[in-house]
């Protein structure tokens, strides 16, 4: 058997009844009551109606994902009630205010065959006597939630206060609705989770997207502009770092389109400040001329490209990885770029940080992938320790050089326009060493030449992939981006199983790929297991280009969903034998 | 003080015969000399087309950008660095097909640069095609059976979206275009300047002559005014017998782009003087 340590509790209902609000609030009160969390949210692209939901999943020990099955429901729709209760575990709890839903035979023979308690909050009559609108049944709920959970109100009003982004007025209301919801007599007493405190004290812990790490590592690294068209699964780093303005200084355009934004960063890297550009798959396809024209003019630029699923609008508010190639293999011609996946918020912090150095040091474009998963999940983290040294690759004295003059490394000298008397062109016709346009057959031979050197060097500044685990066993899994933190939490919950011994592999730095690690440890494992959010298994298909080697196991998934720890858990047959809570009365 | 010949470059031009290209490069130097503006002290970014093939024929900060989307670049440029000056260039075919919205909206923001519209109302470098400014019904290279779209008058689209500097002025006239294009320069703000260019190879409609006997200068006119916009865009309209020219509309009160943003109110330093690791610890604290 493995351990049970986790626990997840999911409310839904319709876009506009406030889900991502409260549903970070519960994330806020199990965190403040002691808990690890993570908050997953899932939406349709529309404002109102349809199904929205957010699940909290917790736990004594962190965690960075989340089950496809629940412990406690919490619905405010009728469509979620139908929805979410068989994702619900055996002795689960689903709470709702719904006054009027009729179950079909199989919901009812559900409920019974999984011993599932339905209980009905009355919130209307709450709503009533408090003097309030329809608004706070979302906040009445969780008052009676956290009831049931055994969780002190106190921790519930610091999280609505630290959440809600209202007047006192409001906030009061919301108090009262979570008072009120708190005091509502339930016909049960508590649930028990498997779930328990942590005795390391998380409480000083912070709640973030992988959107706000991306935001904060950028502003970290002196990233003095941000110019974005707002797209899913990035707008809310635009959001964050417009709100952030004021205290940063920094410039934050909304620009007119996905050209306009990688245009003016390129025009302000050219000049010498740091410029963020961020956008999904639809967006970057516009910039990739751009990215051409940063690869030949040697001007850095650093793209973050949230993905989420294609083609074309595709699944604009759900997950894939689905883009490694297009990362890869965009802009026209052939040139030196970086590929980076983000994966986390600790990972999503210090590589945008890397990127500007990487860019910089090699006046490269990089890239950076995440996917709706990382940006739009809440994880918990404590402080990001490590330090980045900012690296630029600046000459001070310009006099004896030329900006693209032939070098070793392919590197060529680099100044700021205005900053020396010595001027050059950034030209994106074909140069040579003094930017002046070439056509000669040897000239260009030898800036394409100067120009693809810097691989080399950037193989070599450029880690290994990350190893979980033992350098032999039975399984190795092999992956990138968010994928990850189920693989990760998916070991943790197998640990000290003696059934199969696993090691996972993780690529964050994608290309130049590095292949030195993988091709050692494929030897030493019976099987070796690519895990990706994608039909063709993207990285597969790179490793297979570099090594030769095939994977002859793939777990793939490509729904837009993320992976759930259930999907791991039986694929490698372990079942669905979690303990679940039960009702103590 | 600071000459012509410091912009002069060893490269040989590769325009055609009496290409208006010339007169245009010739009157941005005298007007940064006079401005006493060094080379090292400005950027000149260039579209894609035949002015772009003089990014490198000028001694200067240059950049030769991609086709239509040079005035992004500048913008992001001018916002990083206000102690560099800073001025685009485009073709009538960059700017107003393949990246028209970027003029549009960088009117509307008022970014402080200049843009120098080169109009010479055809594809040159792709060998004459029609641009969104050639004559409707004229035969050309791909319209064999003339231009079916309507023309446009790209001063018309500039003064409805109230600039804040628009003005016109003819490659013919090194001497006018120096003027206006110091005006352009001095102007706190997007300073729109449309040259009327002369296109020897493609363009036999309106050749430099066609144009020397229409221009006429606003000033010349009794009571004109500047600053009325109705004016403005009375005279901007004809441009087939009397093509106005000058300084058309000039509006100082609009503050510019940089101006408006309150993140950037008491900030005296550049962006490129502020790359540095910044403390977020404040802002993470939010996050607990």
């Amino acid at each position: 058997m493995y351990n049970n340590f986790r626990s997840a509790i999911k409310i839904g209902g319709e876009s506009g009844q406030g889900i991502n609000s409260v549903g970070k609030a519960l994330a806020y009160t199990l965190k403040y009551s002691g808990f690890y969390t993570f908050g997953y949210r899932e939406y349709p692209s529309i404002i109102e109606g349809g199904f929205a939901s957010y699940q909290v999943d917790f736990s004594g020990v962190p965690i960075n994902s989340s089950s496809k099955n629940i412990d406690l429901a919490i619905c405010i729709s009728r469509a979620a009630i139908h929805k979410m209760l068989p994702e619900l575990n055996r002795n689960g709890v689903l709470i709702h205010s719904v006054i009027r839903f009729s179950l079909n035979k199989e919901e009812a023979l559900l409920i019974q065959k999984n011993n599932i308690k339905v209980f009905y909050i009355d919130v209307f009559t709450i709503i009533k006597a408090i003097n309030a609108n329809r608004l706070v049944q979302n906040t009445i709920l969780l008052g009676a939630a956290i009831k049931l959970l055994k969780v002190d109100i106190e921790f519930a009003q610091k999280a609505l206060g630290k959440v809600l982004n209202v007047d006192k007025k409001v906030l009061d209301l919301n108090f009262t609705a979570l008072q009120a919801g708190y005091e509502f007599e339930i016909d049960a007493e508590v649930i028990d989770l498997p779930a328990s405190a942590t005795k390391e004290n998380p409480k000083d812990d912070f709640l973030m997207l992988g959107n706000n790490a991306i935001a904060l590592g950028a502003v970290k690294a002196g990233v003095r502009a941000y110019y974005s068209y707002p797209m899913t699964p990035t707008s809310s780093i635009l959001e964050f770092l417009a709100d952030l303005e004021i205290e940063t200084g920094m410039v934050v355009k909304q620009a007119e389109d996905e050209i306009t934004a990688v245009q003016m960063a390129l025009g302000t890297m050219h000049m010498g400040s740091r410029a963020l550009v961020a956008t999904s798959g639809g967006g970057f396809d516009l910039m990739t001329e751009s990215l051409s024209m940063a690869a030949i003019t040697e001007i850095p630029l650093v793209i973050v490209l949230g993905q989420r699923p294609g083609p074309a609008t595709g699944l604009p508010t759900w997950t894939a990885t689905g883009d490694l190639n297009l990362a890869v293999y965009s802009g026209h011609g052939e040139f030196v770029r970086c590929v980076v996946a983000i994966s986390d918020i600790e990972s999503a912090y210090y590589l945008i940080q890397k990127a500007f150095n990487i860019a910089e040091t090699f006046q490269i474009p990089v890239i950076v992938l995440t996917d709706k998963q990382v940006n739009e999940s809440m994880f918990q983290g404590n402080k990001f320790t490590a330090e980045i040294v900012i690296e630029r690759g600046l000459i001070n004295d310009s006099k004896t050089s030329e900006r693209y003059q032939l070098t070793k490394s392919g590197i060529s000298p680099r100044w700021l326009p205005g900053s020396s008397e010595k001027t050059f062109i950034a030209n994106s016709d074909e140069h040579f060493f003094n930017g002046r346009l070439t056509e000669d057959e040897t000239e260009v031979q030898l800036m394409v030449e100067k120009r693809m050197k810097k691989e080399t060097g950037l193989l070599k500044v450029i880690p290994d992939p990350q190893l979980f685990g033992k350098r032999s066993g039975d399984v190795l899994l092999v992956s990138w981006g968010s994928p990850k933190n189920t693989i990760l939490d998916f070991l943790n919950l197998v640990k000290g199983d003696s059934k199969l011994d696993f090691t996972y592999l993780h690529y964050e730095y994608l290309f130049p790929l590095k292949t030195e690690l993988f091709e050692k440890l494929v030897k030493n494992f019976k099987r070796v297991v690519l895990i990706e959010n994608n039909y063709f298994g993207q990285l597969g298909q790179l490793i297979k280009k570099e090594t030769g080697y095939n994977f002859k196991e793939k777990v793939l998934k490509y729904n837009g969903r993320p992976f759930f720890l259930e999907d791991l858990l039986d694929y490698f047959n372990y079942g669905r034998t979690m303990e679940r809570p039960k009702i103590l009365k | 003080m600071c000459n012509c010949a410091a912009y002069n470059s060893d490269e040989l031009y590769t325009w055609c015969t009496n290409c208006g290209n010339y007169g245009i490069h010739a009157s941005i130097k005298r007007a940064l000399a006079d401005k006493n503006i060094k080379p090292s002290e400005v950027l000149l970014c260039f579209d894609i087309g035949c002015h772009g093939n003089g990014a490198d024929k000028i001694n200067a900060y240059s950049v030769h950008g991609l086709h239509g989307r040079i005035l992004p670049f500048a913008a992001g440029a001018a916002i990083a660095n206000k102690a560099v000056t800073t001025i685009a260039f485009g073709g009538d075919g960059g700017t107003l097909s393949e990246g028209i919205n970027h003029l549009i909206h960088s009117i509307r923001a008022n970014y402080n640069f200049t843009f120098v519209l080169h109009d010479n109302s055809n594809y040159g470098l792709t060998t004459g095609q029609a641009s969104a400014t050639t004559k409707q019904g004229l035969e050309m290279n791909s319209s064999p059976s003339g231009v079916t779209s309507d023309t446009l008058i790209p001063m018309e689209l500039v003064l409805s979206l109230k600039p804040s500097f628009a003005a016109r002025t003819f490659s013919g006239n090194i001497k006018h275009m120096e003027s206006i294009f110091k005006q352009a320069i001095e102007h706190e703000g997007f300073s729109y300047v449309e040259v009327l260019q002369s296109c020897p190879t493609y363009n036999k409609v309106t050749p430099h002559e066609w144009y020397a006997q229409r221009v006429y200068d606003v000033s010349t006119l009794e009571d004109y005014d500047s600053s009325d916009l109705e004016l403005a865009r009375k005279v901007a309209q004809d441009v087939q017998d009397k093509i106005a020219i000058g300084v058309l509309y000039l509006n100082k009160d609009k503050k510019d782009y940089y101006s408006r943003l309150a993140s950037r109110k008491s900030i005296k330093t550049e962006l490129v003087e502020e790359v540095k690791g910044y403390n977020v610890g404040n802002i993470i604290d939010k996050f607990r």
